[in-house]
């Protein structure tokens, strides 16, 4: 009975016919599979992740997991394809993959970027009955990923790669050429990375790649030497309480902006979200989270967050102390769709180095964009229902937390609503990336920028005056339900003087 | 009768509601009376959820009027905390960049009809 799906009223408040007819379909079974989890022999939660359930349970679990994964829209058989012939962005860098040594390359970074999917069979979220984020998440998810972008710059080795990053699955490289009809329809050449391409004859990476990327790599050592900063790194968004950037912490969170678990997150809130859970943390010392507010970044109020001299009394000007800034900018790029005359400005985004990626997704689907190629958005996609990872055994695997499929969409497809993130470490990579971020967003057709720098604080901005016309005239919201029709149609034909 | 609904009123855009020659006259006749404001029409995005609705939808602004001044007012109108998302798009798809006047978008975006357009949005939410 505690466990009747929010996420089914959420769908009806969607409106979207599909999804309404499949979240009632499925409001049995997860009701099932939830009742199967809290069975009476193991009540208590910790040692529910402990105990062993018997065969019927693991059947259950596995059966679970299997219909979780195609509840949430992760597309299991499909692969990627990439074309051979023009650079994909990751970023702030560009491969080109037509070469053993890029793909390479490109697979190290991909995998190496931290994944962070939907979870089950956590410790129960405070005040409700969730013990997993399946259907709801997706938008923290996203979050979190963004922010643990920011956190490898930050703390690991310049341009670190996972020395255990996985192979690429489910990818294809083909030569695309579209004017040539022979081979319209993208014949796959080689197949790089596939785990099915040895049959090629060239020889597949898989059976290569690890030999030859401890050859290529002479940061292998530097980065075998950082493991244990990643693995710290990774039990910062555990899914239990105590963690500070984990699921329980961010929805806690959250209930100061009305939201609860179960909800569905936006990228803005999500942004603000972040920014406290870093304030909050003892964790970090020497980093702070901007959130812009209006489409705007005002680079005074963003060197109050970082220059501590100026925190220091008396202020002491000749300090070097500098925090470095997560800058994060929730834009709306679009009424219904996104408008195409901002994908150009997208693409120069995310070539940019400073820049740790965009949240948003598709419409009602989170998905944390960090690259492209030609005219498809790439991305790591939260609907992935993992079960927690028990971060108190020693080395646990970081296996679940990389992805190593790498998965596209169009740009048309991209919600107009996301955050963009960018990170700077210090007070000269702040102004650097204010001039890059400007360049980036001026040099596209689109007459105006998706948002600005601009110098001052916020408060500068003279818009006390204004403010105070508020307490002016009676309140312009509509008081609901109170308005008869003849009063709502003489007020709304006159004109607001401002 | 039946009860007043409020959606319904709120749901018809305003070009909708009158035809383009009413419109284009209205504007002549404030703009001579006002010639240094702007006449806009602002209307709540058709899916919008969270933000409240707006009692009133034509505004007459100042030229130099900046764009951030003038979302500050709105906000401010609405009662919005400084954290809770909210976007003007012009003619329902861009954005306007804060820095520029209500003159200059003006120059830019009017309708044919000689009204500025602009809808106001949060963001969506995801979760599915």
């Amino acid at each position: 009975m505690n466990t009747v799906s929010p996420s089914a009223v959420q769908y009806v408040g969607g409106g979207m016919q599909d999804e309404l007819v499949e979240s009632r379909r499925q409001q049995p079974l997860e009701q099932q599979g939830s009742f199967s989890l809290r069975l009476p022999q193991t009540p208590d939660p910790s040692r529910e992740a402990t105990g062993e359930p018997d065969e019927m349970d693991k059947l259950k679990a596995k059966l679970m997991s299997a219909w979780n994964n195609v509840k949430y829209g992760w597309t299991v058989k499909s692969k990627t394809s990439f074309n051979k012939m023009s650079p994909v962005t990751l970023l702030g860098h560009s491969y080109l993959l037509n070469s053993e040594d890029e793909v390479e390359r490109f697979r190290l970074a991909f995998v190496s970027r931290i994944w962070l999917t939907y979870r089950r069979e956590f410790p129960q979220l405070e005040g409700s009955t969730w013990t997993t984020d399946c259907g709801w998440g997706c938008m923290l998810r996203s979050g979190q990923m963004l922010l643990a972008q920011g956190l490898l710059v930050h703390l690991m080795p310049r341009d670190w790669a996972w020395p255990d990053a996985q192979q690429l699955t489910d990818v294809d490289f083909e030569v695309f050429r579209p004017r040539s009809p022979a081979r319209a329809g993208g014949v796959p050449i080689p197949s790089f990375g596939s785990p099915r391409g040895s049959n090629t004859p060239e020889k597949s990476l898989s059976d290569q790649a690890p030999k030859c990327s401890q050859k290529q790599r002479p940061e292998s050592v530097r980065d075998r030497q950082a493991e244990p900063i990643h693995h710290n790194l990774v039990t910062w968004f555990g899914d239990q309480p105590p963690a500070p950037f984990g699921l329980h912490q961010l929805v806690e969170i959250g209930k100061g902006s009305g939201k609860k678990a179960g909800d569905w997150y936006g990228p803005s809130i999500v942004a603000h979200i972040l920014r406290k859970a870093v304030a909050k943390t003892s964790v970090l010392h020497n980093l702070a989270v901007y959130v812009a507010q209006d489409c705007t970044v005002y680079k005074e109020d963003v060197v109050h967050l970082c220059d501590l001299s100026l925190s220091q009394t008396p202020p002491d000007p000749s300090s070097q102390a500098w925090k470095s800034v997560i800058i994060l900018v929730p834009v709306r790029l679009g009424g219904e769709a996104l408008n195409p005359s901002y994908i150009e400005c997208v693409k120069n985004i995310l070539k940019l180095d400073c820049c740790i990626g965009i949240i948003g997704g598709k419409p009602k689907h989170s998905l944390y964009f960090i690259g492209f190629q030609d005219e498809q958005l790439l991305y790591l996609d939260p609907h992935y229902s993992q079960p927690v990872v028990d971060f108190s055994q020693v080395n646990f695997s970081l296996e679940s937390f990389h992805c190593s499929s790498p998965k596209k969409m169009p740009f048309n497809r991209m919600d107009p609503s996301c955050t963009i993130g960018f990170y700077a470490k210090n007070k000269k990579d702040f102004e650097s990336l204010c001039s890059a971020v400007g360049v980036a967003l001026s040099s596209t057709k689109e007459k105006y920028p998706i948002f600005t720098f601009v110098e001052g604080q916020g408060q500068d901005y003279g818009l006390e005056g204004h403010c105070s016309n508020h307490s002016g005239p009676a309140a312009h919201i509509l008081p609901p339900g109170k308005l008869g029709r003849s009063n709502s149609r003489r007020i709304s034909d006159e004109f607001v003087f401002l | 009768m039946p009860p007043f609904d409020k959606t319904q009123v709120q749901s018809k855009p305003f070009k909708q509601r009158k035809s383009f020659a009413t419109r284009k006259q209205e504007v002549a006749g404030i703009r001579s009376k006002f010639p240094n404001k702007i006449p806009v029409i602002i209307e709540r995005y058709a899916r919008e959820k969270y933000l409240p609705p707006l009692d009133k939808t034509k505004f007459l602004v100042p030229h130099e009027l900046t764009m951030t001044q003038f979302v500050t007012i709105i906000r401010n109108r609405m009662s919005l905390l400084p954290s809770q998302a909210f976007y003007l798009l012009i003619n329902g798809g861009g954005m306007a960049s804060m820095s520029l006047t209500m003159a200059q978008v003006y120059r830019d975006h009017q309708d044919q009809d000689g009204f500025l357009y602009m809808t106001y949005a949060s963001q969506e939410m995801f979760g599915g």
